[in-house]
């Protein structure tokens, strides 16, 4: 079928084209513009996978009814759960689509109306954001279709309709953002906004640690009262997940909203998605007004250490992407602060554990950042500085936020608990030193806009970083349950164990770090 | 200071990638010159700036800057020397004076000197307005001139450029040229490399051409000309580049 050039379904097929070359990732080199053989592979293999598995799951369920709340509870916090996961994908797919601009500039300049282009661009974000929950769930409507169970089918319009749903309102928030905030301050926010969205089931799944008895009682009582009542199923909270179990009008409906919601979004706001491209497109010369307006005296003179340690820290705080991935990490820590400040029956293992992993995931985090990542290097080389003085002083400012955050609870725990506190001052102080050395010494240099893919970059830094984070969790759980009684031979030997890996890893990064040719 | 020492002394430099890419190159700078080095693409300009500056470690032979061997002692040297490369070393979350705080930082300059620097550097270069803008969205010019200031910061005595004025429009070249001309009036040495022979033309004291890595002609302009009569800078290049 031949588009008419400029149409949506013309610019539609361009993008499709172009997402399908970008799957190429990193082979495009070659001069090959798809996908590798080994990943189309791969997929078609998970694709048989999950019809096999949802094949039998589908046939396992035969008989099971619709209207039960248990199943409707079941689907409904599944939903809960994909939602927050989608909605946290559209944000971030809208901060892409606002923000980095790649083709945007040539179509904005084209005679295309900007309708279109918002039409096409708002498509992508809803294609992006149900594609994984389509290639999961998918394989359940295909086997209930095979089986006679058309209500599988709702899976399609259920995922779809919610993706349409996360995917207007993540543009809405956006774009309602970049209005009240401004293009640079929307970047940032909406970053941490679509982080925060993911992270928010790791929150959620530990509040039975953060709340009190009474309230988990509270709110088990609820539930089951929601499940137990009288004519339970009929309540309209249930629709979604009636929708997606294949009712016919709680299906219509999510669609027909989901239309609405598309159209309204498409039609009142595509002007404004111009304008909020133009902010977006001037970003730099805001955030140069509004630096101006905070002018601060510069400070010539520090010492060389001092010196690197603060264009560290300058350059991590003002990046909203670093930020937002970092601010993700310290978002984990917060329920063992809660843990530590709160709770009477203070779980010191936990604690211990807890701090010591996501300390040495932080710390290899940001010195990955401040080693690896240097933005110019040559400047670095070409200075007569000790090149020594300036690593050491990147690491330590790796180092520092992470111990100073958590100095103030494991000081209120150590008020409260002194040898638990002790223990967590020591583990939490190996378990940065180690993931920082690991870095100093293993770390590959990369760029920092592939923070999130860092990992690829460096297999042995990995390894010993996880080896590092294992070894000094595992001491850390021990050392805090001895502080409590004293631990079984098993307890000792494992103890033991994770001293020598602790220890040696740094040892091994030491071994293995380049040497100069 | 001994004012009989060159400012920069290359002997039988060597440098290979898989290709020698500096073929033993000699090659002598004296002190309060302006140099221009030329040479087509690959001829080994770069790579010979990357020797000289420390950023790469040569295969064979010596570098000297101002007497000081690079690589005996490299502090010594690159506390000597700046080097702006054809794309500047910037960092695009840092303001211009946060950014010169950092240089300064790097080659030990006292407060004293490097904020009355920082400020004149930016004032000459017009770009005190922007000084509290985060760089990244500077212009390719005030991104260059911004790096060239990072440069100047400590005062050096030899300052080696590679390529400063490809992407600038003409007040920012004019502005980069009198300061580099203001450096050797004061009794620094300025090495550059550049593809706009006219530049060489009229900013350098002694022109040096490589080809392959090797010196195949130096001299002053009139010198040069000597050798392609009644040519000019272009044709004599053209001439020597055509030559097998």
């Amino acid at each position: 079928m031949r588009l008419a050039p400029g149409s949506v379904g013309w610019l539609l097929r361009h993008e499709l084209r172009l997402a399908w070359f970008n799957a190429a990732g990193g082979k495009a080199a070659d001069g090959r513009r798809r996908p590798g053989n080994l990943a189309l592979g791969l997929a078609a293999a998970g694709c048989i996978v999950m019809h096999v598995a949802s094949w039998f799951v589908v046939r396992q369920l035969a008989g099971m009814p619709d209207d039960d709340p248990r199943i409707l509870l079941a689907v409904s916090a599944l939903l809960i759960v994909a939602t927050t996961f989608m909605l946290s994908s559209a944000i971030k797919a809208c901060v892409v689509v606002m923000f980095e601009r790649s083709d945007l500039d040539l179509l904005l300049s084209s005679p295309l109306p900007s309708r279109s282009i918002f039409t096409v661009r708002l498509l992508g974000v809803c294609a992006s954001t149900a594609a994984l929950y389509l290639f999961l769930l998918a394989p359940f409507a295909h086997a209930g279709l095979l089986q006679g169970q058309w209500r599988w089918l709702g899976i399609y319009p259920g995922v779809i309709g919610l993706a349409v749903l996360c995917s207007c309102g993540a543009m809405l928030l956006t774009l309602g953002l970049v209005r009240m905030l401004g293009a640079r301050r929307t970047r940032v926010v909406a970053q941490i906004v679509g982080a925060l969205a993911g992270a928010l089931l790791v929150i959620a799944s530990q509040l039975h640690a953060l709340t009190s008895r009474q309230t988990q009682d509270g709110i088990r009582t609820t539930v089951l009262g929601m499940v137990q009542a009288e004519n339970a199923g009929d309540s309209l909270l249930w629709m979604p997940a009636r929708a997606m179990l294949g009712e016919p009008l709680p299906m219509l409906l999510l669609g027909a909203l989901a239309c609405c919601m598309f159209m309204l979004t498409t039609w009142r706001t595509h002007r404004f998605f111009a304008r909020g491209l133009q902010l977006a497109a001037s970003t730099p010369s805001i955030a140069a007004g509004k630096a101006a307006s905070t002018t601060a005296q510069p400070r010539f003179g520090r010492s060389l250490f001092r010196t690197v340690v603060i264009k560290e820290w300058r350059l991590i705080v003002r990046d909203p992407q670093l930020l937002s991935q970092v601010m993700l990490q310290i978002l984990f820590l917060l329920p063992l602060f809660f843990l530590i400040f709160k709770r009477a029956d203070v779980q010191v293992q936990a604690i211990g554990a807890g701090l010591a992993l996501l300390c040495s995931s932080l710390t290899g985090a940001l010195a990955w950042i401040a080693l690896s990542a240097e933005d110019a290097p040559d400047l670095l080389l070409v200075s007569p500085a000790s090149q020594r003085t300036v690593r050491r002083a990147k690491l330590a400012a790796a180092m520092m936020p992470v111990l100073g955050l958590v100095a103030i609870p494991l000081l209120w725990l150590t008020v409260r608990m002194p040898a638990a506190g002790l223990v967590g001052f020591l583990v939490v102080c190996g378990a940065v030193t180690g993931a920082g050395l690991v870095v100093f010494w293993c770390g590959r240099p990369g760029v920092r806009s592939n923070f999130k893919g860092r990992g690829k970059g460096g297999f042995v830094m990995n390894v010993l970083e996880l080896f590092n984070s294992l070894a000094w969790g595992a001491l850390g759980w021990l050392l805090s349950a001895a502080t409590l009684g004293p631990l079984d031979d098993m307890g000792i030997v494992t103890t033991a164990g994770a001293a020598v890996i602790a220890i040696a890893v740094p040892a091994i990064a030491w071994m293995l770090r380049p040497r100069p040719v | 200071m001994d004012d009989q020492l060159p400012a920069l002394r290359l002997v039988g430099l060597r440098k290979q990638f898989g290709r020698p890419a500096v073929d033993g190159l000699d090659l002598l700078v004296r002190r309060g010159e302006f140099y221009a080095l030329l040479g087509p693409n690959g001829a080994g300009k770069t790579t010979t700036l990357r020797l000289v500056t420390g950023l790469l470690a040569p295969d064979a032979g010596t570098i000297e800057v101002l007497g000081v061997d690079m690589t005996a002692a490299p502090a010594a040297a690159k506390a000597k020397l700046a080097y702006l490369p054809d794309e500047p070393m910037l960092y695009g979350k840092l303001k211009p004076f946060e950014y010169l705080e950092f240089v300064a930082g790097l080659w030990g300059v006292p407060a004293q000197d490097a904020e009355p620097r920082a400020r004149e550097l930016l004032d000459w270069l017009d770009l005190s307005q922007h000084a509290h803008e985060l760089t990244e969205g500077f212009s390719r010019g005030m991104k260059q001139k911004l790096a060239l200031a990072g440069a100047l910061i400590h005062d050096p005595e030899l300052l080696i450029l590679d390529e400063p004025l490809t992407g600038l429009d003409a007040a920012a070249a004019r502005q980069v040229k009198d300061l580099l001309l203001a450096h050797v009036a004061k009794g620094g040495t300025v090495i550059l490399t550049t593809h706009i022979l006219e530049v060489a033309e009229r900013l350098a004291h002694r022109i040096g051409i490589i080809r392959h890595g090797r010196l195949i002609a130096e001299g002053t302009l009139d010198a040069l000309r000597e050798r392609t009569p009644g040519g000019s800078l272009e044709d004599m290049f053209l001439h020597l580049m055509a030559a097998p």
